[in-house]
């Protein structure tokens, strides 16, 4: 029986269409496949993935609407150190943060930067704690000043205070101005976040620092200064006669600080 | 020889179409917002940043949606940094959340839907959470409150002058989603 060539290329034909149609639900199904882990020995190899890749393209033009398979070369480009430690894909669910649109910068876990945010919160924990005592021998100093100053006017007896009273003040002064600037110590070299510009409560904490830092260096000079002058029976003069007025204003502007990194305060102890 | 051919070519072009039978979702836009409560604070972290992507098909539908941990704002940075370091957001950079219900529930005002969410390197689940659904033209807005907490993701509790916060963290979902 002689064979008719037209008929065995047509039974071919045939058997290649079928095998494109066979394949299609394959090719569907990638579009659920799980992800591959790194080293994972089922992962496909690229000339499988571009021939899959080519039939796809052939069979449905519109397969670029479908959400795209984890690429298996994003898996295992990834650091071991800055492994994503969120699965990106589920078993049973096709989809996966790579579907999503998300970069790999942003998807990626970053341990250094953790460290980082970690080193920054201890320090300002420690900057909020000291801050805060802080207070306490700062509104002790204000009251103590006046025990500490020498009263009456020029022409008329001057009444100087104790050396006790003196003593302690310059004392409080001395622990206000030590734990003050420890506690600047700790926000000052805290890590510095990139990228991140101050925005809210923290503002205004910041901006007080113009007034109440400079306030701590100058408050203390005048009453070195006012010390001295009253040491030599003198009612204190000059510049060191600020010294109570830089002291009030810094106070104010420290107390303002604390009030604004804390702000708005919603009372509701009564709720815990 | 020929019918063989056509049989053939039909199924060739039937089956991509019953692939695509499958419905798709898309997230346009969406909210999502934390609320952390304080005895002296009450703060919403807010962000918009969400992409999400639903899959219905064998009358199951799979949804995804993930934001990054960093892009909650509570319009004081410093908090918001807080924030990350104590959920280890630089570490885990993104919630992700995967839900899973029955196709049909599309069609009801009320979607019930299990939530696996991945975040702070923990993952919880919810089960049974409602979601509102609010239909607009083409497309379907999703409202709910997912009922997190700080130790379901194992998240040690922030505290102001020795207060922690509330341990309910729950999380306000407004998403709009269009079909495919």
């Amino acid at each position: 029986m002689r064979t008719n060539p037209r008929m065995t290329m047509g039974r071919k034909g045939v058997l290649a269409l079928f095998c494109c149609v066979l394949s299609v639900p394959a090719v569907c199904a990638a579009q659920t496949s799980q992800s591959i882990a790194p080293g994972d020995s089922s992962a496909p190899d690229s000339s499988s993935v571009a021939a899959t890749s080519t039939i796809a393209a052939v069979v449905s033009p519109d397969i670029g609407d479908l959400p795209s398979a984890p690429d298996p070369r994003a898996q295992t480009a990834q650091q071991p150190g800055q492994a994503n430690q969120q699965s990106p894909t589920k078993p049973g669910s096709g989809l996966s943060l790579g579907d999503l649109g998300f970069t790999t910068q942003q998807t990626q876990a970053n341990a250094q930067m953790q460290a980082m945010l970690e080193k920054r919160t201890h320090m300002l924990k420690v900057h909020q704690t000291l801050g805060l005592i802080t207070v306490i021998p700062m509104v002790a100093t204000l009251f103590t000043g006046p025990e500490a100053k020498a009263t009456g006017k020029n022409g008329q007896p001057i009444t100087e205070p104790t050396t006790a009273n003196l003593d302690f003040h310059v004392a409080l002064g001395g622990l206000t101005s030590g734990l003050y600037w420890t506690a600047a110590y700790y926000a000052i070299f805290a890590p510095k976040i990139p990228g991140v510009k101050p925005k809210g409560a923290i503002r205004l904490h910041r901006d007080m620092e113009w007034i109440h830092g400079p306030g701590m260096i100058l408050t203390p000079i005048l009453g070195i200064m006012a010390y001295n002058q009253e040491n030599a029976g003198e009612k204190v003069h000059g510049i060191a006669s600020y010294h109570g007025t830089a002291a009030y204003v810094t106070a104010a502007a420290y107390g303002v600080s604390i009030v604004a990194i804390s702000w708005p305060i919603h009372w509701k102890f009564w709720e815990r | 020889m020929k019918n063989s051919f056509l049989i053939a070519a039909a199924l060739l072009f039937a089956v991509p179409m019953f692939a695509q039978a499958d419905k798709q979702w898309a997230l346009d836009q969406s909210t999502l917002s934390y609320h952390m409560s304080h005895p002296m604070h009450e703060v919403d972290g807010i962000s918009h940043a969400a992409k999400g992507k639903g899959v219905c098909q064998a009358g199951q539908c799979d949804f995804l949606i993930a934001a990054p941990v960093k892009s909650f704002d509570t319009g004081d940075s410093n908090r918001d940094l807080h924030m990350i370091e104590t959920t280890r957001g630089a570490q885990f950079p993104m919630v992700i959340v995967r839900t899973q219900f029955p196709e049909s529930e599309i069609a009801e005002a009320t979607i019930h839907a299990d939530l696996e969410v991945q975040f702070a390197g923990q993952t919880a689940h919810y089960k049974n959470v409602a979601f509102q659904k609010i239909v607009h033209g083409n497309q379907i807005e999703i409202t709910g409150v997912v009922p997190a907490t700080c130790s379901d993701f194992k998240i040690d509790r922030p505290s102001f002058l020795t207060v922690p916060i509330k341990n309910e963290i729950p999380v306000r979902v407004d998403m709009t989603w269009h079909p495919m």
